[in-house]
């Protein structure tokens, strides 16, 4: 599909139709309350409440007047929808606002002053410095003469350089007066969300004398919300409009998660549906024997002889809906009202907000906190995200010659400031490419300093080094870039760039040297894409173990290398090249190809070892959470021996003798295999062992694993702790996450990246960092920190307390309405099992909504440790992730509670209460105030935290209680008149009360002391600790615990002849042989390139 | 480079005020106790001392309070008196249905010795046993808006079945109207009658707000059977204090429903003359019916109840005091000991 798009031509661009109206609104006026109704309907429980609302209007089997569910229903979805309301009332300013924005457009070669939303395809628009641009537009001009612009791209990507775009060469030298009435055709595809490609062509129309189709470029064009910056004007025509744009298709509504949590309290729900149906039927069949039985005898009740065919079901019904409030029909409103709070929480946390940029912690997705606490597997980017993503140029090697290996920084080694200063070729030639082949912008501030721009981090660190070194990157002037070096200026003609791509794994420039004007290629990449095309007879070797050396050292290293080109050779190549460009279908595979066509015969000049330093904290992040039984995965981009060494670094994986290192790989996919089944075979010998093992795999050796043997690697995956897994792309980084994920494993992927953003839209709980690589991440992610360090706190506090807080909640909703359900059902026994409710219907719609929603809500401030006990306690998140505070059995203990305190409730009250003061309405009070007696203290038992909200809320609730009830006795019509004021007045209601209190929570509290002293958990005794302040919390203690226990282990022997080589310190034992390998090396790697490269193609054909 | 980051943000902020550089910084959290969960709080544990003593403590105040309350309830002097199946002449008894249902004279002799003084006021209850008084069809079939007002007279839906006569309303229709307790005790004491006053025996606020002033019965017991007792037609239902006693319905299936009042008192082996008129049907369904003296105490009337359930209560917090005490003793137990961690003995971790 294309669209074909007609410049300045309103009658063609018709049927494209669309304006520029953004509308991200979910509902309109009109369709709010359909649509919203639909959608909550789309619930199971939601049908299930609005079936029985509907059954409480047939008055012969409603026990109650239909209020009491129709009101909590219509109160509960008053709430949500208002809710949804609300939140699209904001989507609708924003969008009114972005659309009743003024922009010029130039029609029929006059300038207008339209709004925004008026804009239709084809219109030519034309924009301002810092004016942000309304629709996606291809470019047609510039201020600048060279045809080049700048904008800012932060709210599309989050990348805050500024990224140059040119206008199309068929535009080039169109002045002014013609640009406005500009005519042509734009041949686009139909709108998609990618906003890394456009692959369009464009053909003027005459008078223009250039009429060849032109192809455009994601170059060419300004998306929606880029802002022009650092030009004075540019003018473009608008191809995709409205919520057409890269950006507006991007939106999207997510999916939502479901949390283990939630699975399994639907599951509950499901087991008290069950419970209730068989209920409902034995009391119905008891119901309909009585009623034959006795009730035939009760003249007063006058059975009429003859019944109507339902006759047999209305008392299974009455029941139904007696026990329909056995399901806590507010259970979703706290579930909701407590997640927005845990979410507020952690954006509040003034301890994990990133104080170098001043970035909170932000959760985009409110509705799953109590997931954090249930992660069991952490699968981790490397670059950005253990590591600062702050590069500092340390090391080189420049023709066999290291520098910087004495003092660790290459800059200030004399050694190469003196093969500078003597002007030594290789060195020079060295510089040149650190300093122009990339595509950083160096802009002049106010000050006069020059500022680079730069897309990557690494690009930015070898143009500040080069300018340390002396060859500064003065200016970019168009195509014309001027260094420095030594007060000379050198003038360099930028002819083609060919850009780098995660599947070529390096960038060339073209350049013409001004000088003497011979065009030269300049590269640089990893070294297994560099080295293969190196030229014949170079060593290749120094290099190599060069490489080698520095990935142990941790340091990142890129090859670089050079190569003049003869004039005709490059004539020759750049038509291709051209060609490739103007493709419209596969346009990057077809200029990796054309590119590898100029990219051979290199002369390497050397390396660069580039230092990414650990984040703060990440060693201590992953001990902690490692110690807390969190699996963790390093899934990276990166080379194997940097991402081993960085594992090491940051306490990955421990070195030998604690630690084992098992590597999957192999050349052929023989080999592959068969490493995969030795591993896996030691990996079942050692679980048995308190022995950290890991495996290494590479991505070439994933493919394969998870292409033929998926069943061996899903079973690796759950035996192994921990992974590393380098050299994945990130749809192989998904397919990790969607294995764990099917392993039924809690997953929490984090990342920082454009290439992490499918990995944490898969994973369970996705985490952005909003770091130095733009905040395309965090973007995607449900929650996003600024730094890992954070994590520990997201997860041991926040995650922690919300599993344990919705645990509570959650147990304690089903709790209260069982007791109150239990009630009626032992009052059916006494009423002749004919339904009969004991309370009234104010009492039973009030019961679930006011008097017992406000105290459990104040659970989510209960802290059951404190922060620093958990801190320095990870394994007690233990509890959380075995699910141990919310299953069936911890359910039954509340189902149990709740039958007993109903006993204790229905007894005390029938027996108190019996003879000349069993009146109806006086029982159900008393019944119902003993309920709501036992909830404060129940809550308050359970409460381990007590600050003035839980005081305020649990005995202000059963003031609050008795404050509406009194209410509600003052009216005259209502049912229970007087009823209150009389109950208050009798010292056998109070009497009555202190019995329930007593009986209900005495027993209770008993065998919680009990278990909280003689068979303590693990929280109780940290509890303990913490409140008794023993020695527990000397945090020396705590240090040399685990110490010991590693004392113990230390002596490994080499036991079985599957023994893998063990990883240590030492650099010789880890060392992988280059020496007469090497060839095989590099052909494995080219076709690991190859295979790689063919894999995301197959990928994006789909 | 920090520097370099720096200034390019600054150079995008001197564009556009929305630019990343002060959004972020007014995302900037709020310190506050709340938002931080750092309340000021008490964090109660449960140690050995504090639960033995609050065991203590409740049975030291549940204990007294049990005795208070059975003194209480042994103060309350209660005479009952069964009488459904005495006030059967003996040939009627095979089929009592057919008696009370049949036209003969009802009226019935018991004599009740007090014994023991029973100081004014006195009660007078009638006290049905297997009465269903809280069944689903009887408890509904009611309209207190046709009680309360004359011009609501009509609602009488929820009535069924003993809502019209002829297309008639009846007032007060519904089921528990029409079963109106109609057994009549008239007692006297040394052949002198004893005078049990009928004023007041309802509840004041039903009286004044829930039966109308000028609502008088109409249509009632006029339908094709005949339930319980009649109203006398031209007293306002407010006025009809046994129907609105009656009208308070029993949550119990065994209930006690004041009669009337005696304010004089009685002395120690009085004896008392009931002439009684049993008119009410309990024999159909087996039910038994009970005419109850009895005074009151501050807890209202005999229940042994609470005053038992108090001392249980208090003595199992005792006991369970005494337990804990012990077995603190026995085997004290070091709160909060870290080597009951289990990962600090055995290596691993937690799993």
């Amino acid at each position: 599909m294309k669209r074909f798009v007609y410049i300045n031509d309103d009658e063609a661009s018709k049927e494209l139709c669309c304006d520029n109206r953004i509308s991200n609104t979910k509902y309109t006026l009109w369709n709010f309350f359909p649509k919203n109704l639909l959608e909550q309907f789309s619930r199971f429980m939601n049908q299930y409440f609005l079936l029985i609302a509907c059954l409480q209007l047939w008055s012969l089997i409603t026990p109650v007047n239909p209020a009491s569910t129709w009101g909590p229903l219509i109160f509960i979805f008053a709430v949500s929808a208002s809710k949804e309301a609300w939140d699209d009332y904001h989507r609708y300013l924003s969008d009114k606002k972005a659309n009743e924005r003024e922009v010029w457009i130039v029609k029929h070669g006059i300038k207008k002053h339209i709004q925004a939303q008026d804009i239709q395809v084809g219109n030519i628009v034309w924009l301002r410095e810092n004016d942000e641009v309304p629709c996606d537009l291809v470019l047609l001009g510039t201020s600048d003469p060279q045809g080049v612009c700048y904008v800012e791209t932060a709210a599309l990507d989050g990348e805050t350089d500024l990224k140059t775009r040119v206008i199309p060469s068929a535009c080039v030298g169109i002045d002014l007066e013609l640009l406005h009435k500009m005519k042509g055709v734009i041949e686009c595809p139909i709108p998609d969300k990618d906003i890394r490609r456009f692959d369009a062509n464009m053909r003027l129309f005459p008078p223009f004398i250039d009429n060849d189709v032109c192809s455009l470029t994601i170059k060419n064009t300004l998306l929606q919300s880029c802002y022009l910056r650092n030009t004075e004007w540019a003018c473009g025509v608008s191809v995709y409009t409205g919520n057409q744009t890269k950006l507006g298709m991007c939106r999207g509504v997510a999916e939502p998660k479901l949390t283990a949590m939630d699975a399994m309290i639907d599951k509950l729900t499901g087991a008290i549906f069950v419970f209730q149906i068989v209920v409902v039927m034995v009391l119905g069949v008891a119901g309909n024997v009585w009623k034959d039985t006795e009730a035939r005898k009760q003249w007063y009740v006058q059975y009429p002889e003859e019944a109507p065919w339902y006759e047999l079901l209305v008392i299974p019904l009455r029941f139904e809906l007696l026990c329909s409030i056995m399901i806590p029909i507010s259970i979703k409103v706290s579930l909701d009202l407590v997640k927005g709070l845990y979410a507020k929480f952690i954006e509040w946390d003034v301890e994990m907000v990133d104080q170098e940029t001043g970035t909170a912690s932000y959760a985009a997705n409110t509705a799953i906190s109590e997931d954090l606490g249930q992660v069991e597997y952490i699968l981790t980017d490397k670059t950005g995200t253990l590591t600062d993503n702050k590069m500092i140029f340390r090391r080189c090697c420049i023709g066999g010659i290291f520098y910087g290996n004495e003092n660790g920084d290459a800059l200030k080694d004399t050694q190469l400031l003196d093969a500078i200063t003597s002007g030594s070729t290789d060195v020079i030639r060295f510089l040149t490419v650190m300093a122009i082949c990339n595509t950083v912008i160096p802009v002049r501030s106010k000050a006069g300093d020059i500022i680079y721009k730069a897309q990557s981090q690494d690009e930015d660190a070898l143009v500040i080094a080069a300018a340390k070194l002396h060859m500064v990157f003065v200016g970019k002037n168009a195509n014309l870039l001027e260094l420095m070096f030594n007060g000379e200026m050198l003038r360099y003609e930028v002819l083609e760039i060919l850009e780098f791509t995660s599947d070529r794994k390096r960038m060339s420039v073209v350049v013409k040297d001004s000088q003497n004007g011979k065009i030269i290629l300049l590269s640089k990449g990893a070294d297994e894409s560099i080295l293969p095309s190196a030229r014949a007879g170079q060593h290749t070797r120094t290099i190599a173990e060069a490489v080698e050396h520095y990935a142990q050292l941790g340091l990142r290293t890129l090859c670089l290398a050079w190569r003049e080109l003869e004039e005709d050779e490059y004539l020759e190549w750049s038509v291709k090249f051209k060609e490739a460009n103007s493709v419209l279908v596969d346009r990057e595979w077809r200029i990796a190809e054309v590119c590898q066509l100029l990219e051979h015969d290199l002369y390497i000049l050397g390396v660069t070892a580039i230092e990414d330093r650990l984040q703060d904290g990440v060693p201590e992040t992953i001990e902690t959470l490692r110690k807390a039984g969190i699996n963790f995965w390093m899934l990276t981009g990166d080379k194997q021996n940097t991402a081993i060494q960085i594992a090491l670094s940051c306490n990955f994986i421990s070195p030998e003798p604690k630690g084992q290192l098992l590597l999957i790989d192999g050349k052929t996919e023989e080999d592959v295999s068969r490493s995969l089944e030795r591993v896996l075979l030691t990996m079942r010998t050692t679980t048995s062992e308190p022995k950290d093992v890991a495996f290494v795999i590479d991505g070439w050796a994933l493919e394969i694993a998870l292409k033929h043997h998926r069943k061996d690697f899903v079973e690796l995956a759950i035996l192994s702790r921990t992974a590393i897994c380098c050299r994945v792309t990130p749809s192989q980084k998904a397919q990790l996450v969607e294995i764990l994920k099917s392993c039924d494993y809690r997953t929490l992927a984090i990342g920082d990246g454009g290439n992490d953003v499918r990995m944490i839209q898969q994973a369970d709980i996705g985490v952005g960092i909003s770091g130095r690589e733009g905040l395309q991440a965090a973007r995607a992610a449900d929650y996003s920190i600024g730094r890992f360090r954070f994590l520990k706190r997201l997860i041991l506090v926040h995650g922690r307390y919300s599993y344990n807080r919705t645990a509570f909640l959650s147990q304690y909703s089903f709790y209260k309405s069982l007791l109150i359900c239990f009630i009626q059902i032992f009052f059916s026994f006494i009423s002749g099992v004919s339904g009969t409710s004991l309370f009234n219907s104010v009492s039973l719609m009030a019961y679930n909504v006011f008097y017992t929603s406000v105290p459990v809500l104040v659970s989510v401030i209960d802290k059951d440790l404190s922060e620093t006990t958990v801190m320095q306690h990870p394994q007690i998140l233990f509890y959380c992730q075995a699910g141990r505070l919310l299953n069936p059995s911890t359910f039954a203990g509340w189902f149990g509670r709740s039958l007993f305190h109903a006993i204790v409730v229905f007894v005390i009250t029938i027996h108190a209460y019996a003879y000349e003061k069993s009146e109806m309405e006086e029982l159900g009070m008393v019944a119902l105030s003993g309920c709501i007696w036992l909830q404060a203290f129940v809550v308050a038992q359970e409460t381990n935290f007590f600050t003035v909200l839980q005081h305020l809320s649990i005995w202000g609730n059963l003031v609050g209680f008795y404050v509406l009830n009194f209410l509600f006795s003052a009216i005259p019509s209502s049912g229970m008149y007087t009823i209150m004021f009389r109950l208050c007045s009798q010292p056998s209601y109070w009497i009555t009360m202190f019995l329930i209190v007593g009986a209900g929570m005495g027993p209770i509290f008993a065998l919680k002391y009990y278990r909280y002293t003689y068979r303590p958990s693990k929280i109780n005794i940290l509890q303990q600790a913490e409140r008794m302040g023993g020695p527990i919390l000397t945090l020396g203690n705590i240090e040399t615990q685990p110490r010991t226990i590693e004392k113990d282990v230390s002596p490994v022997s080499i036991r079985s002849p599957v023994y893998e080589p063990l990883l240590s310190e030492s650099p010789n034992a880890t060392r992988r042989s280059f020496g007469p390998g090497a060839p095989f090396e590099f052909f494995q790697s080219q076709s690991r390139l190859s295979s790689s490269s063919g894999y995301t193609r197959n990928c994006k054909d789909n | 480079m920090p520097s370099n980051r720096a200034s390019s943000s600054a150079a995008a902020a001197a564009g556009s005020a929305d630019s990343s550089t002060s959004r972020r910084n007014s995302k900037r959290p709020k310190y506050s106790k709340f938002t931080q969960q750092e309340l000021p709080a008490c964090k109660p544990i449960l140690t050995p001392g504090w639960v033995i003593l609050t065991f203590l403590v409740v049975s030291v105040i549940f204990i007294p309070l049990g005795v208070v309350s059975l003194f209480a309830s042994q103060d309350v002097v209660e005479i009952v008196d069964r009488y459904d199946n005495d006030c059967i002449p003996a040939p009627a008894r095979a089929n009592k249905v057919a008696y009370i249902q049949g036209a003969a004279d009802k009226t019935c002799n018991r004599t009740i010795v007090v014994p023991k003084k029973m100081k004014q006021p006195i009660y007078v209850y009638y006290e049905l046993e297997n009465f269903y008084q809280n069944h689903r069809r009887y408890v509904k079939s009611r309209s207190d808006a046709q009680l309360r007002s004359v011009k609501d007279e009509n609602q009488i839906d929820a009535c069924k079945p003993e809502d019209d006569v002829n297309g008639k309303p009846i007032v007060p229709c519904g089921l528990i109207a029409w079963s109106l307790f109609n057994d009549t005790y008239v007692l006297s004491k040394n052949n002198q009658t004893l005078n049990v006053s009928k004023k007041g025996i309802a509840w004041k606020s039903d009286r004044e707000h829930k039966f109308g002033k000028n609502v008088f019965p109409k249509n009632f017991q006029m339908g094709n059977i005949t339930g319980g007792g009649k109203l006398i037609p031209d007293v306002p239902l407010s006025e009809q204090e046994d129907l609105i006693v009656w009208m308070r319905t029993a949550a119990l299936p065994t209930f006690r429903k004041l009669y009337g009042k005696i304010e004089t008192d009685l002395q120690e082996n009085d004896t008392i003359h009931v002439i009684l008129k049993n008119n009410y049907n309990t024999y159909s369904f087996d039910g038994k019916k009970k005419l109850v003296l009895s005074t009151t105490s501050w807890l209202g009337g005999k229940n042994d109840f609470l005053g038992i359930a108090y001392l249980t209560v208090g003595g199992i917090c005792f006991f369970l005091a005494l337990a804990f005490t012990i077995m603190y003793l026995v085997k004290p137990r070091r709160l909060g000991d870290p080597t009951y961690l289990s990962w600090n003995r055995v290596p691993g971790g937690g799993r």
